[in-house]
């Protein structure tokens, strides 16, 4: 068979609502040769996640699928009976989604439900032989010691240990066709990078075709030969994925690129400032203690944050990197005092915070402010939003005239329309929600910000125009920002200095240019390879991407806690477990085995 | 092994509650007015027999005194001696203080025991009632939210919780019992009498089972896992048999335990309009007739039958789910 695998023509989707019918997949053709990697980008609310339920016929009201025509292996999919079309879904076609945790009954042992699928897709096969594939593809997407996982539930697993399994459940069935849609959207960077290499190795070993579809075009560049741009339903750009990104040819796809942060290729990092220290974090130590699972009262010592120190300076962008479960949320709540450290010491202004009688913290809290990642979550749905930006202010004893003053010039200085005043926060977008919260810390004057992926549920336009707003803020207020995010671009273009931590502990800090250009720490390299650009990647992943997935905060290794994944570890790394050590330029990395600087290796070299 | 720690710190839990209902209970009957030992030896005793019968039952010690020795019978399986019951059944409570008649008392324990099998029964009988119309509907009301299996469930929800029992209890003997004569129902003389009262309290339950399966059904089928079910290549019935109905069970168990435990212990009313000789009907006599040994040992046996069945709840619960366990 030398035709495509997959044509699509003319397919429409409509949205029917309340009479009115809006067009959200318009007139979309393509087709997708066998084994081929096609990619479909497109920024949230194109259509991508639509047409791709369409082309399984999954959609159901509001939406229509309302004409066009999907030619998968000869057969209209949109006009087949429904006991042929079961014998297609699901079987000869694969489906993973956006959201690997809830794709899987959370009760029931991953290994039972993938088995089930595969009998009922295809009943011929009997249970042992089923079970056998399972085991087979659960080991070949390299979950370890898959006898013992098969077993567990998905609640057991890790976003990125669950998005393999999903992996297997697509491909268990020998389809010919793969729909990826979003996959590696909710993964972090090293865990999507894996993903994204995994997928590459599988589709070559198994022939299957793959529809990737994801939002941003740095992902789908790793991984696509041709790709689809999407805008509004429609497809307004198609070709190689290398020309695209580097000839777009349509204003769509230019502004989409355009939007992508640039990491390395003409980038000025914001250089470090001295002044004072308004933030000052000593030796910081938090651990909680975990029921042991089916023990009567054994605990187990979860170590969230270890040992950690830095300062931010007045004016300064501090920024603090991780991935999920290295103890950033436990550092912003320790660093907003909603916890206190069980060791060490957080002095606000020079004054240590656990000192501070109850009345002098509450006056205290007015300098230091935390903005949330969930706009829809963090704000008080049945209060006008004057209200709201006052209330700060009530609690803080000011008086009601003075506080709706004060509160309309922290709405106009945010940028909210003062029309918005009285109205409850209903329809209103992220971004805009997301100012409500500034102007709720603004009107206290604080010294310091801190923001706990406050603009992560933002979309790159919204991003881009609170960037900005932080920025005139700073200029204005003399403002210090904290950031503590995943995102290595945004930190890339706001942060004076960086702090990356792995397992609670801070592994390296440094200033802004070394970090991204010359980091000490292979952990770092790792986070930095795994970023998918659309410029060349400074640290090749065949080099330096990490394997695997972080060890258990409850059992740490012995010695230097990122051994256990580091390309570079040596038997020392077993029995000492390196301190932050300062280097030149008030750089820090805690490494025995560190990369060197450029400079440093050649002075080496010259004596 | 996770079962035993479980069970082991649940247990423990459980008596801890048990206990504080004892005191609880034990106290609030010695400060209500209503002196026990005139009760026992009649209005026209002389004083000096009911200090002498005090005397005897030790209602004479302070409060505490007598709450410590009642635990130490409790814990060996002594729940005292009904005040005015003797052995026979029969309720003595007014009859003179020197009739001869009158034989030894029965034991508290003995009273539940027997009046137990009784309600067991009756709330067996009302739960499967009650389970066989509801499960069905409350499901199909899930699953087409909005449509007519919804709005029937909501219907038929809402006009079984506006109806008083008593009154629905009184319309039903009438209709079926004096008028048809289907059905006995005053009384009890063998299985049939069950029925009556039986229906009546499912009414009582049904609304609760259907909204709260209606509820969690239509919860489940918007979650990712279901939409993605034929995606996956599943079928709709695959889905919802073994997919849909186990995720929503959780809520419905949960409302089962507390609703099996009101059936045991709060079943007054519907006892006492038919006169069914369960555990309902014992209540309502010790407390009228201020049976003290009688009220603390009803009361205590179901503050235990509670914590049990709601481990046993939690059991089923963790073996449907293993996320439960924590």
């Amino acid at each position: 068979m030398t035709g495509p695998i997959l044509a699509v023509s003319n397919l429409s989707v409509d949205l029917e609502r309340e009479g009115r019918s809006r067009r959200v997949v318009d007139d979309v053709s393509f087709a997708l040769a066998p084994g081929e990697v096609l990619g479909l980008v497109g920024e949230a609310g194109s259509g991508k996640s639509v047409l791709a339920r369409a082309l399984v016929r999954a959609v159901s009201t509001p939406l229509e699928i309302a004409a066009g025509k999907v030619v998968f292996e000869g057969k209209d999919i949109l006009s087949l009976p429904p006991r042929a079309l079961s014998a297609i879904r699901g079987n000869r076609i694969g489906f993973i989604g956006a959201n690997p945790m809830g794709s899987l009954d959370p009760r029931l042992p991953i290994g039972q439900q993938i088995v089930e699928k595969l009998r009922c897709v295809r009943p011929g096969i009997g249970r042992a032989e089923a079970r056998d594939k399972v085991l087979d593809l659960l080991a070949r997407v390299r979950i370890p010691s898959p006898g013992a996982r098969f077993h567990e539930a998905p609640f057991q697993f890790s976003g990125g240990m669950m998005q393999r399994v999903m992996i297997v459940d697509a491909l268990v069935s020998d389809p010919s066709l793969v729909i990826a849609d979003n996959i590696t959207q909710p993964l972090d960077v090293t865990v999507a990078a894996q993903i994204i290499r995994l997928i590459d190795g599988l589709r070559q070993s198994l022939d299957t075709a793959f529809l990737f579809i994801s939002s941003s075009l740095p992902v789908v560049a790793q991984i696509a030969e041709r790709t689809l741009v999407m805008q509004r339903g429609r497809i307004v750009e198609e070709g190689r994925t290398a020309e695209i990104a580097a000839r777009p040819r349509q204003s769509y796809t230019r502004a989409l690129i355009s939007r992508i942060p640039s990491i390395w290729k003409d980038v000025t990092a914001p250089a470090a400032r001295e002044g004072e220290a308004v933030l000052t974090v000593d030796n910081v130590m938090r651990s909680y203690l975990v029921r042991r699972r089916g023990s009567f009262n054994a605990y187990n010592e979860v170590k969230a944050v270890r040992d950690v120190s830095f300062t931010v300076k007045a004016g300064e962008n501090f920024g603090i990197v991780g991935e999920s479960g290295c103890g950033k949320s436990t550092l912003t709540r320790l660093l907003a005092w909603l916890e206190q450290p069980d060791g060490g010491r957080i002095a606000f202004l020079g004054k240590d915070l656990s000192h501070l009688s109850a009345r002098s913290l509450t006056e205290m809290r007015r300098s230091f402010q935390l903005l949330l990642q969930d706009p829809y979550g963090s704000l008080p749905s049945g209060m006008p939003l004057q209200r709201m930006i006052e209330e700060p202010l009530l609690i803080h004893g000011v008086g009601r005239a003075e506080a709706a003053k004060r509160a309309q010039e922290a709405m106009a200085e945010v940028g909210l329309d003062m029309e918005l005043a009285d109205r409850l926060p209903v329809g209103l977008s992220a971004g805009q929600r997301q100012r409500i919260n500034i102007a709720r810390a603004l009107v206290l004057k604080p010294r310091l910000l801190i923001l706990d992926e406050t603009l992560s549920a933002l979309d790159q336009v919204e991003q881009a125009e609170l960037l900005d707003l932080f920025n005139r803020l700073q200029a204005t207020h003399g403002f210090s920002y904290v950031f503590i995010s995943h995102d290595l671009a945004l930190v890339r273009r706001m942060c004076h200095r960086i702090a990356v931590m792995y397992l609670g502990r801070i592994v390296e800090l440094a200033d802004n240019s070394t970090l991204f250009e010359q980091p000490h720490h292979p952990y770092t390299r790792a986070l930095l390879s795994a970023m998918p650009t659309l410029e060349d990647n400074r640290f090749p992943r065949p080099r330096y991407l990490l394997d695997g997935e972080p060890p258990s905060p409850i059992d740490l290794p012995l010695g230097c806690s990122f051994r256990s994944r580091c390309p570079r570890a040596q038997g020392d790394c077993e029995k000492t477990d390196p301190p932050l050590l300062a280097l030149a330029g008030g750089n820090y990395a805690a490494c025995l085995h560190r990369h060197e600087a450029p400079h440093e290796e050649e002075a080496v070299h010259v004596e | 092994m996770f079962v035993l720690s479980f069970l082991l710190r649940r247990l423990l839990q459980g008596a801890l509650i048990i206990l504080l209902v004892t005191f609880i209970i034990f106290t609030l009957l010695r400060v209500v007015p209503g002196d026990p030992a005139r009760l026992i030896v009649g209005g026209m005793a002389p004083d000096e027999v009911v200090v002498m019968k005090a005397k005897e039952l030790g209602l004479d010690r302070p409060i505490p005194v007598q709450f410590v020795s009642y635990l130490g019978d409790l814990v060996t399986g002594d729940l005292g001696t009904s005040f005015v019951r003797p052995k026979s059944g029969a309720s003595l409570g007014g009859s003179s203080f020197d009739d001869a008649t009158r034989e030894e008392r029965a034991k508290v324990l003995d009273l539940i025991l027997a009046t137990l099998p009784m309600t067991l029964q009756l709330a067996a009988v009302a739960l499967a009632l009650a389970l066989l119309v509801a499960v069905p509907l409350g499901t199909l009301g899930g699953l087409y939210p909005g449509r007519w299996p919804d709005k029937l469930a909501l219907a038929i929800g809402s006009i079984c919780v506006s109806t008083p029992n008593f009154w629905l209890g009184i319309v039903l003997t009438l209709f079926l019992s004096v008028k048809l004569k289907l059905l006995p129902a005053i009384g009890y003389r063998g299985f049939s009498y069950t029925i009556l009262p039986a229906i009546v309290l499912a009414v009582e339950i049904v609304p609760f089972i259907l909204r709260t399966l209606t509820v969690s059904v239509a919860q489940v089928m918007r979650e990712d896992f279901i939409q993605l079910a034929p995606i996956r290549g599943l079928s709709r019935s695959r889905t919802i048999f073994s997919h849909a109905l186990g995720n929503s069970a959780i809520p419905l168990i949960n409302l089962l335990g507390v609703q099996l435990g009101m059936l045991l212990g709060g079943v007054l009313v519907i006892e006492f309009i038919f006169d069914y000789p369960g555990l309902g009907l014992l209540t309502i006599n010790a407390v009228l007739q201020r049976d003290f040994p009688l009220i603390q040992g009803i009361a205590i046996f179901i503050s235990v039958m509670f914590v049990m069945i709601n481990v046993l709840v939690d059991l089923i619960a963790m073996t449907i789910d293993p996320r439960l366990e924590y």
